[in-house]
């Protein structure tokens, strides 16, 4: 479904990325697992539009989507849940989740997703009426998460979903992720922890400075201690 | 102090702080989302008062067409700004300065054309109602009563629908987060472009009910927008509610100030309240703070 060839990109000069090669299924969980400031936030932002690849090829579906606005990328279903959150602080919860589903077709049924994501996160539904801003840190993740799933998303892609969680929260968050996956959602998941990703991931690539040096069934490689080891570290 | 003198320092400094919040409601939409000081705006106030006037004089069509159209013409114009140079710099570097100039540029090269195309004449756009009442020895003009209820409704208008549509909250989303605005699927530039036409519709609007109680010429929307841009900062860059707040603050303590102290005392002691203000309150009175952009 999304295949990157020859990826290249970076900011103002210097290159993070020296051509990826990467390849989600259907309903696959993919994770790129790396250390910090290797790339992995790149690679997701070169994929869905935030920062203009320089070279290389994004497919999706075997449609090259590369170099599409940010927008027109979302709006086709690839849908991407940035480090951070980002989320509109001065708007309401409910309103936070109306946004992700702001594409047309998406709008017109957005009741009936707003019900679907309330299934996952029923805390949300009580809280509608808040602030985004005013939320915990953990609270803000799991809105962030379930505003992607407001929308169509054909393959979602998530930068560390565990960045700056106390433990149980992070927990919580994997859970959801694997039900989310669990439906049939494709995953390109961007995380530094083998642990997390254990029971979601389906093949994993390992990212080293702005390269992916190996990849393969997630059994195999997260098994393999000496090699995360010798890896992340 | 007379009653009479208090109900006029009241009725000039509410009807012109309505026109001040109108145009700085357009200012402070345009700061919000797109980060963008549009010294065109009192240009844009011009544009749709000529043309307005234009629409009376020349096709000698009631003032009730010609309002629509002068509303009209600004929205167009304003867009038309945007599409030629705004939109070629969001996102680079030289953001500010390029339309700052521009804007600029633009204000200078409207009262030009704006006195080729009708010479420097000063003209009459007449009032949408012209009857008039005497509250306590004080002429209160339909027109006035006219502009405040336009302004004060436009307000409310503009809450909702930032508030409740889908096009509204985009705009939101976008002034509070653009980047996660494109991510998602809302188009960032076109929305720019959309308050940018919003922003000038309302600037069209104060140009149309309020030059009947001026003469219209080449320069009639400077005043305006300074005001506005004081406003806009008193209110807080990028706030509607300061924008309706200090609109009024600013219109009846100028009013009262003129009234009491005579007309040349009006504009320093707006400029001294502004200045204590900025310091009590750096960011206004309902400021939203820092800068990001696309």
């Amino acid at each position: 479904m999304l295949e990157v060839r020859g990826l290249v990109a970076g900011y103002a000069g210097s290159e993070v990325l020296h051509g990826i090669d990467l390849v989600v299924n259907d309903g696959e969980g993919v994770v790129v697992l790396g250390p910090n400031g290797h790339g992995k936030t790149t690679l997701l932002r070169a994929i869905t539009g935030l920062l203009p690849p320089t070279a290389g090829q994004v497919l999706l579906n075997g449609r090259d989507i590369t170099r599409w606005r940010a927008d027109i990328i979302a709006a086709a279903g690839v849908v991407h849940i940035p480090q951070g959150d980002l989320l509109f602080p001065e708007m309401t919860v409910h309103e936070n989740l109306l946004m992700g589903a702001y594409h047309g077709p998406t709008w017109a049924e957005r009741s009936v997703r707003l019900g679907r994501v309330y299934e996952l996160f029923p805390w949300l539904k009580e809280r509608g009426g808040q602030l985004a801003r005013s939320l915990s840190g953990g609270e803000r993740r799991m809105l962030a998460l379930a505003r992607g799933l407001m929308s169509k998303a054909q393959i979602l892609l998530i930068d560390e979903p565990s960045l700056g969680l106390a433990p149980l929260t992070t927990q919580q968050i994997y859970a959801t992720i694997q039900t989310v996956k669990e439906g049939g959602m494709a995953l390109l998941l961007a995380d530094e922890n083998a642990n997390h990703v254990a029971d979601l991931a389906d093949r994993v690539y390992l990212l080293e400075t702005g390269m992916l040096v190996r990849e393969g069934p997630a059994q195999e490689l997260l098994n393999d201690n000496a090699l995360l080891e010798s890896y992340l570290g | 102090m007379q009653d009479t003198q208090i109900v006029q320092a009241m009725w000039g400094g509410i009807l012109f702080g309505s026109v001040y919040g109108l145009m700085a409601l357009g200012l402070t939409l345009v700061w919000g989302a797109v980060r963008l000081l549009n010294l065109a705006h009192g240009a844009i106030f011009v544009v749709g008062a000529y043309a307005a006037y234009w629409v009376v004089a020349s096709l000698h069509l009631p003032i009730l067409v010609a309002l629509p159209f002068g509303v009209l013409a600004a929205a167009v114009f304003a867009y038309l700004m945007h599409l030629v140079f705004i939109r070629p710099v969001i996102g680079k570097p030289g953001f500010d300065n390029a339309t700052l100039i521009a804007t600029v540029g633009i204000s200078i090269s409207v009262s030009a054309a704006a006195l080729l195309i009708f010479n420097p004449e000063y003209k009459v756009v007449p009032p949408v109602l012209s009857d008039s009442t005497i509250v306590a020895g004080v002429q209160i003009t339909y027109q006035g009563l006219l502009v405040i209820g336009t302004s004060l409704a436009l307000f409310a208008i503009v809450h909702l629908f930032l508030t409740y549509t889908r096009q509204g909250m985009a705009i939101r989303a976008v002034s509070q987060q653009t980047e996660a605005a494109s991510l998602m699927s809302i188009p960032v530039v076109q929305t720019y472009g959309i308050v940018i036409a919003i922003s000038g519709a309302l600037a069209g609007l104060a140009g149309v009910l309020l030059s009947p109680f001026f003469f219209l010429n080449p320069q009639s929307g400077f005043n305006p927008m300074i005001q506005a841009l004081i406003v806009t900062i008193f209110g807080g860059l990028g706030s509607i509610r300061g924008a309706l707040v200090a609109g009024f603050v600013l219109g009846v303590f100028e009013s009262f100030v003129e009234v009491f102290y005579g007309v040349s005392w009006a504009l320093p002691g707006v400029f001294i309240l502004i200045i204590v203000m900025l310091i009590v309150r750096p960011n206004g009175l309902f400021g939203i703070g820092e800068v990001r952009r696309l």
